[in-house]
């Protein structure tokens, strides 16, 4: 018998090439009983080798090799040992070595994390040595392998001989106990090695030491050398032909059986046996972690569960205290029931931890919403955590919570995207300190395109090669038949039967999914009772301060680690924003949990698809969608969220759904006994619970495995799991004598809900943020406008879309002005309000509008003209020395000079400048004329240059602002355009379906999305609105370089007018000459 | 165009920029009218049926600029080159040779047409606005003195700016958001304002579009071209005469680039023949001997370059290596003109230290290798380098060059060297000690003697180990094999169609005379046994 004690996984970046899971899938093979897995300076790959250690039943033992400093010359033993020469070879070799240390207790566990930690938090990425104090301190319930080409031994008999590799194995054995040290030894064939190993033999003789052998495995089979050389060559940015050395000199470094390591080892049968024996002194495992969730500090004589009933009842009173007494009667039950199990599974403590974070956004006037499972509850709606009530909408709590799936629920958290956000991880840290909170890791793997990329590069194609090849390669979906792919080299001009592209080939394939270096989260935090350092070691994030641990979010759920996601949101911040404008301007204060929650406004501009800048409603996909769902209540809008998704697209459930709702189907299920889960769906599954709950229904899945479901939907690494549980569900439904047709269409659904759909909980909790944002847009539509331009870019439109958008809406939107724009678009009270105008409020175009303004130079000419308002032009540059001529040009271009207005000579009349006299003083004020003349300058006269007509003024917003607040481009051409009998957007609804006509205007969008088979779809903009066009695939190759550049486009063709979804059906397309300013569309391809 | 005037009538854009940033250059007045416009990326435009594409040439636009030079100093001696698309001509006292001035401007269109090149001319008082016009207007213009502003106001402010430029970019912008277009716009502009806001620039601009400036003509100097050419009136086609007459052109050359202070590095030889022949395209960088093309496309001309390490003037070390080189690449037909171009470059400084050890002169050592490349091989002479490989025995051949000799140099390898000793040393210690002990005695097996080639054996394993070899071409080195240490494993270059894995055994042979050691390889990939080299 032999177990393996030292291996890497491909977790050592870049210096091992197989993934944990197949290391012990190879291990699983040989019918070893046990593996460690000893990755570089860290326990990366650590759960997964436990998870699937643990379904092979294999014990994973845990271990790292940790980068050392050479120790220094020992003080503490005898000098007439130690000679000055000894002394002088220790004090020169400054070098660093890995040891390779093998945890056997808990305590070691977390001795092994700290030394980590405090190696990686004290140095750059990738760098940095433990030092030998560190080593002493850190010691205990770690055991010590003298290592191999790289460890203690061998860097010592290299540098010093035999006399320095002993003084360095007694410190060894005096920093980890005599017990403690085995030398190690392994085989691969090299003279060099071997000469080693008879030295270490001696030695461990002489020492009375334990041999032990290993194999020091990087790869999990022979073929997998391939790749660890290019690693190796990538790793020291060479390529294979010069890394010449630096690679393996052959391929034994793979996991061998116990029968080949005891042949090897003929001679002594010791160092094999001992391995063995290792082993069973190595107890720790995973199960063992010892992570504990930090327990809420209560007031004596509380304790934390009655704390939080306390904050339930409270949070009732709030949330519930005007409702039905029926609805309170229910939420009461549901509370008291959700209340025990939050007791039976002693989780108060992670709910008052959650809820002080929400309250702490409270106080600091943070919106705050959670989404995900969390809304399936009634304590967190009543806690405040999330804004769903879940009790009136029937959500199923189990999904959020359950006795049997024994993990910790999944509380998300939306906030603000930006400072805010930020603001609330700074709190974290403060609250449970440095090492008591920490960023969950991205694992970044190599994908198509790196792979292509990096394998390329190894193999040494010129960067024109490596161009074509990674075109070539990124498009390959590699578990397709291999047909394909000469098919995309010789597209490529490339001949794939070469043999050097060959390989490339099997390579590219080979290191799909292998981890290439660690990132990081962008929002998961975990926090922990104790340091968390003793948990799982922790690194330096990008930002200063900041740790993140070294596992990702998944691992940290295998592991029982809870984690608290804090996602920015864009939209958020609009509101955020939104109110405070609101606050500001019109004196009022809006709740956005007491919104009026059937505002028949809000559901006729939804039923009218008038949505732009609302949140998810707005693409293109959602507003083609609305006028057919009719939303007529809060749940309407809930599958109007979830429904344009690609799941439920491709998975075919849109149009059965609208439909039966529109009762132009019969509404009928799969299977009667899937009617309780489907009903509230119209018997089509939506939501990622009904697929759950269909799994369980249909195919006697039980929680757990319906849990495991839930998370290959969601799992980058899910291909080979969803496979495996498509073939246990199609048993499962045989089982219980669901027809075949059915079969299908449930393995369909399921199957694209891989692709990407949405829980109920979590729709319903953007849908609360939907409703938000239309009710904003709906009533209070200037302030909604300036939030939204000031947290740009973001959402499906161009500032240009939505400035244009709020006019037609009867908003005045006034241009960037130096003499009264902030850095921001504010509000300000209108002169003269238009005829349509709601109100007599304007928003004021900002300076972050002015294209190539820095914010500093910005923000320099606000505090300036707080002191006085500008007398000149000369008096601006003068006054805001950080503005350079190019901002000035623009500012001047753009007109946001024009109302500067200055005194001539005789010292009396005011003059109104246009843009180009504002050009003509620039270019004079920016000259420096010397100290004599520089007082002599001209005033602000009107300049020998003619003022700009409305195509220049068109063309210097849209460079200068990328939009225009005068009249839509189109406008100017009407006349023109009725010639040539182009109808306008707005006049479509009253032209019946069918009739062949001509739309034209701006393109603001064109889309060709993957589930559409070739379609693209064109949203064109004129001065009254926005039209849609579809276009054939044939259509598009004809005029592809018309239809993915030009500007402005006449389309004519059939309208097609179905339940008030209007679009053109493109059969001839033609440019229109209107303008040459440069305007934008949002394309996606 | 010039090289392939069927693309005229095709749509044709032409490409510049490296893959995949590549970006539409220039475009032709049918592409202009399928929608394609230059600044465009090649992505956009591969949807584009029927579009010609080009990459642009340099050396091809320097040849139409060449031909477009030629063309017009054929009307007048005094010419320059206001830029890479436009010539000046001082045509002062033409009229009585060629006519009058429209007349020999359209007789210039009419040349240059011919030769497949499209141009515009214009005459006027001054280069600048004769330019300005040229740039303007198609075809032939011809501007009054006097009219220069008025003809030339109606020309957009572009034609002002010659080659795309920062500056031109910036002053473009100016003008565009100034909205002056026209030449007109600009010249009606106040002097003083203009100059306080575009100083002296905006001042000369103004004047160019005024038709109000002078300056003189910088005319063209022809290049610095050494170059022999000699006609045979016969056939030549013996080496030896040859040499007599490349030693003439050669003492030309060099007297040439003497009187000018120049020596060269490189010298062509270009050979007419009668009756070529054709070879094969190879243009191989032999580094060993200096000889960088061999005959390429030789349908009529027969082409050696010669290189040299350092630059020479020494016109019998040229005709020497020369001879060498034709001897070993004799142009293989009858020689009817000879050509002989030296690529002049600046001299060597040859003062050398005056207690540093003389190196060989680099004349000398240069005829010497050629001397011997011409009897084992160009490909085999050099130095060795070794390569960084795990592969036993790799090494390339580097041409010869020693370096030039410095005293700190010498020091800091003289002190490296013995860094390296000791380090080896101590590296090799415990290794030493270990190969001791199991030879069983204190003798250390320090040396290896490779046999070239290697002895092929046949083998006998037991139990996994090789028990018996049988040399059937040395009965000295087969018996058996008392000892065996191994297998040695060692693979690579798996990435290259000629990947190798070997195992390695050092082993102790009982031969008739006695015991010996050797090392056997066996080639894992040719299953073949061999004898590598024996143990001293």
């Amino acid at each position: 018998m032999y177990i393996e004690l030292h291996s890497r996984s491909a977790f050592s970046f870049l210096e091992g090439a197989s993934l944990p899971e197949n290391l012990i899938a190879a291990c699983a093979n040989l019918d070893m009983p046990a593996m460690a897995l000893l990755d570089r300076d860290g326990v990366y790959g650590s759960p997964r080798f436990h998870m699937a250690a643990k379904k092979a039943r294999i014990k994973a033992h845990i271990g790292a090799e940790v980068t050392c400093e050479y120790f220094s010359p020992p003080r503490y033993r005898g000098a007439e040992r130690i000679t000055d020469y000894k002394a002088s070879v220790s004090m020169r070799l400054r070098g660093e070595f890995r040891l390779p240390l093998l945890v056997s207790s808990r305590l070691g566990y977390q001795n092994l994390c700290r030394l980590i930690t405090k190696m990686k938090l004290r140095s750059a990425k990738g760098e940095g040595a433990v030092r030998e104090e560190e080593l002493l301190e850190h010691a205990a319930g770690l055991i010590c392998l003298t290592g191999d080409h790289d460890g203690p031994l061998t860097h010592a008999l290299a540098y010093g001989g035999m006399e320095e590799a002993r003084v360095c194995v007694e410190q060894l054995a005096d920093i980890f106990g005599r017990e403690n040290v085995y030398v190690e030894l392994q085989r691969h064939f090299h003279r060099e090695q071997e000469a080693r190993n008879h030295a270490a033999i001696e030695m461990a003789r002489s020492l009375q030491l334990p041999l032990l052998a290993t194999n020091g495995i990087s790869y999990a089979t022979a073929r997998e050398r391939e790749l660890c050389d290019v690693f190796t060559a990538i790793r020291h940015h060479r390529t294979l032909a010069t890394a010449g050395r630096l690679l393996a000199r052959n391929s034994e470094r793979y996991l061998k059986s116990p029968q080949e390591m005891q042949a090897l080892f003929a001679d002594l049968p010791e160092a094999i046996a001992n391995t063995v024996e290792l082993s069973s002194r190595l107890a720790f495992t995973f199960k063992d972690l010892g992570y504990e969730f930090p327990k809420y500090p209560v007031s004596e004589g509380e304790t934390m569960m009655s704390f939080l009933r306390e904050r339930t009842r409270e949070g009732f009173q709030q949330r519930y205290g005007r409702s039905s007494s029926e609805l309170q009667e229910r939420a009461r039950r549901q509370i008291e029931r959700e209340l025990k199990l939050i007791e039976k599974l002693d989780l108060a403590g992670y709910f008052l931890i959650v809820w002080d974070l929400v309250h702490f956004c409270r106080r600091e006037n943070i919106l705050v919403q959670g989404r995900g499972s969390a809304a399936n509850s009634a304590v967190c709606y009543s806690l405040g955590i999330t804004a769903v009530d879940a009790v009136s909408m029937e959500l199923l709590f189990e999904r959020f919570l359950s006795e049997e799936r024994g993990e910790w629920p999944d509380i998300d958290l939306d906030l603000p995207s930006g400072d805010q956000r930020e603001r609330v991880i700074q709190y974290l840290y403060t609250r449970y300190g440095e090492r008591g909170a920490a960023m969950t890791a991205n694992v970044i793997t190599y994908r198509s395109r790196m792979a292509a990329r990096e394998m390329g590069k190894a193999l040494g194609f010129d960067p024109e090669t490596l161009d074509k090849v990674s075109a070539a390669v990124s498009t390959w979906e590699y578990r397709d038949d291999n047909d394909t792919f000469d098919h995309r080299f010789r597209d490529a001009g490339l001949d794939w039967k070469h043999p050097r592209l060959r390989k490339y080939f099997e390579l590219c394939i080979a290191v799909q999914d292998l981890p290439r270096h660690l990132g990081q989260h962008s929002g998961g935090m975990v926090i922990c009772q104790g340091q968390l350092d003793s948990i799982v070691p922790l690194e330096p994030a990008s930002m200063p301060g900041r740790v993140v641990v070294q596992w990702d979010k998944e691992d940290c759920a295998d592991l029982g680690i809870i984690k608290v996601d804090l996602l920015g949101l864009g939209m958020m911040a609009v509101l955020e924003d939104s109110l405070q404008l609101i606050h500001d301007h019109h004196g009022e204060e809006v709740d956005l949990a007491h919104l009026p929650p059937d505002d028949p406004t809000v559901y006729s501009t939804l039923q009218k698809a008038d949505t732009i800048g609302m949140f998810q409603v707005e693409s293109r996909a959602q507003m083609s969608c609305l006028p057919r769902l009719q939303p007529k209540c809060f749940y309407d809008i809930v599958v109007q969220v979830a429904i344009i998704r690609p799941g439920p697209i491709v998975g075919q459930m849109v149009n059965p759904y609208l439909q039966r709702r529109m009762g132009r189907e019969p509404v009928h299920h799969l299977h009667p006994s899937l009617e309780p889960v489907l009903k509230r769906t119209l018997g089509v599954p939506l939501f990622q619970e009904q697929l759950l709950r269909i799994a369980m229904v249909a195919a006697n899945f039980t929680g757990g495995e319906a849990e495991e479901l839930r998370r290959a939907m969601g799992f980058k690494r899910s291909q080979a799991r969803m496979k495996d549980i498509e073939a246990r569900l199609r048993t499962g439904m045989e089982k219980n004598g669901i027809s075949r047709d059915a079969q299908e269409q449930i393995i369909l659904s399921i199957t694209s809900f891989a692709l990407y759909g949405f829980p109920e909980s979590h729709a319903a909790s953007f849908a609360l943020i939907a409703y938000a944002s239309a009710y904003l847009k709906c009533h209070y539509l200037a302030a909604f406008t300036a939030a939204l331009l000031n947290n740009q870019p973001m959402g499906f439109y161009r500032p240009a879309t939505i400035v244009k958008d709020a006019q037609r809406h009867g908003l005045k939107v006034l241009p960037i002005d130096v003499m009264r724009s902030e850095w921001q678009c504010t509000l300000e009270q209108s002169a003269v309000s238009t005829q349509q105008s709601v109100s007599s409020t304007a928003l004021r175009l900002g300076l972050r509008y002015a294209r190539g303004l820095r914010e500093d130079a910005g923000q320099a000419i606000v505090q300036q003209r707080a002191l006085a308002p500008f007398t000149s032009i000369r008096d601006l540059v003068h006054r805001v020395p950080e503005l350079r001529k190019d901002e000035l040009n623009t500012l001047a271009e753009i007109g946001a000079l024009n109302e500067i207005s200055s005194r001539n000579i005789a010292g009396h009349a005011s003059t109104k400048l246009h843009r180009r006299d504002a050009l003509w003083q620039v270019e004079r004020a920016v000259r420096y004329s010397g100290p004599l003349l520089d007082e002599l300058s001209e005033p602000d006269v009107n300049s020998p240059l003619r003022p700009m007509d409305p195509e220049e003024r068109l063309v210097a917003d849209f460079r200068g602002t990328g939009m225009t607040v005068g009249p839509h481009p189109m406008a100017y051409h009407r006349q023109r355009m009725e010639a040539m009998g182009i109808h306008k957007a707005s006049d479509l609804s009253h032209i019946p379906d069918g009739q062949r006509l001509r739309i034209g205007g701006c393109i603001i969008c064109r889309q060709r999305p993957g589930t559409a088979k070739g379609f693209v779809f064109l949203s064109i903009e004129d001065e009254t609105g926005v039209a849609n066009a579809i276009v054939m695939p044939d259509l598009f190759q004809k005029n592809r370089l018309l239809l993915s550049s030009a500007q402005f486009l006449m389309v004519e063709g059939i309208l097609q007018n179905q339940d008030n979804v209007i679009s053109v059906k493109a059969e001839r397309v033609m440019p229109l000459s209107i303008t040459r300013a440069e305007t934008s569309s949002h394309d996606f391809y | 165009m010039r090289v392939e005037p069927e693309l005229r009538s095709k749509s044709l854009a032409v490409l510049e920029g490296k893959a995949p940033l590549q970006k539409i250059f220039a475009v032709n007045e049918n592409a202009r009218r399928a929608g394609v416009s230059p600044g465009m990326t090649k992505l956009q435009i591969e949807a584009c049926a029927g579009l010609m594409l080009r990459a642009r040439s340099l050396p091809q636009e320097s040849a139409a600029h060449a031909a477009l030079l030629d063309c017009v100093q054929s009307f007048s001696p005094r010419v320059e080159a206001a830029g890479c698309d436009t010539i000046v001509l001082d045509l002062a006292g033409s009229r009585p040779l060629f006519g009058p001035l429209p007349k020999i401007a359209h007789a210039i269109v009419r040349r240059a047409s011919a030769l497949g090149l499209e141009t515009s001319a214009a005459v006027a008082g001054n280069p600048d606005t004769a330019v300005l016009a040229a740039r303007g207007f198609s075809g032939v213009t011809v501007i009054p003195n006097g009219k220069e502003a008025e003809q030339l106001g109606s020309l957009p402010v572009e034609v002002l700016f010659g080659n795309p430029a920062q500056e031109s970019a910036r002053l473009l912008e100016t003008f565009s958001r100034w909205g002056i277009h026209k030449l007109r716009d600009l010249a009606a502009l106040p002097d003083v304002a203009l100059s306080e806001r575009l100083g002296q620039a905006g001042i000369h601009l103004q004047k160019l579009a005024r038709g109000d400036i002078s300056r003189t003509l910088v005319p063209i100097e022809p290049p610095l071209s050494f170059e022999e050419f000699i006609e045979l009136e016969y056939p030549l086609v013996l080496l030896e005469p040859l040499a007599f007459l490349l030693g003439r052109l050669l003492e030309q050359l060099c007297a040439r680039l003497e009187a000018r202070a120049l020596a060269t590095q490189e010298l062509r030889l270009c050979l007419e023949l009668e009756n070529g022949w054709q070879t094969e395209n190879l243009s191989i960088n032999n580094g060993a001997t200096g000889i960088l093309a061999r005959p390429a496309r030789a349908r009529q001309n027969f082409e050696r370059t010669l290189r040299l390490p350092v630059p020479l003037l020494d016109s019998r070390i040229f005709l020497k290596l020369l001879q060498l080189d034709l001897k070993a690449h004799p142009p293989g037909a009858p020689i009817v003109k000879i050509k002989l171009t030296a690529e002049p470059v600046r001299p060597r400084a040859a003062q050398n230290g005056l207690f540093l050890p003389p190196a060989p002169e680099p004349e000398k050592l240069e005829l010497t290798l050629a001397r011997i490349a011409g009897i084992v091989g160009e490909d085999k002479v050099g130095s060795l380098e070794l390569l960084d490989t795990h592969r036993p025995g790799g090494f390339r051949m580097q041409r010869f060059a020693p370096e030039p000799f410095s005293p700190q140099r010498h020091r800091a390898t003289e002190k490296k060297s013995h860094f390296l000793i000791q380090k080896n040393f101590s590296v090799s210690e415990p290794a030493l000690s270990a190969v001791r002990g199991c030879l069983g005695g204190d003798d250390l097996v320090t040396a290896l003697r490779i046999f070239r080639p290697s002895v092929d054996v046949a083998v006998t394993m037991q139990d996994g180990k090789p028990a018996h070899i049988t040399c059937p071409r040395n009965k000295e080195m087969q018996g058996e094999i008392l000892w065996a240490a191994g297998p040695w494993r060692s693979s690579g270059d798996w990435w290259e169609q000629e990947g190798w894995a070997r195992d390695e055994w050092d082993i102790a042979v009982q031969g008739e005379i006695g015991i010996a050691l050797y090392r056997l390889v066996r080639d894992r990939l040719g299953r073949r046994w061999f004898l590598e080299g024996t143990y001293d």
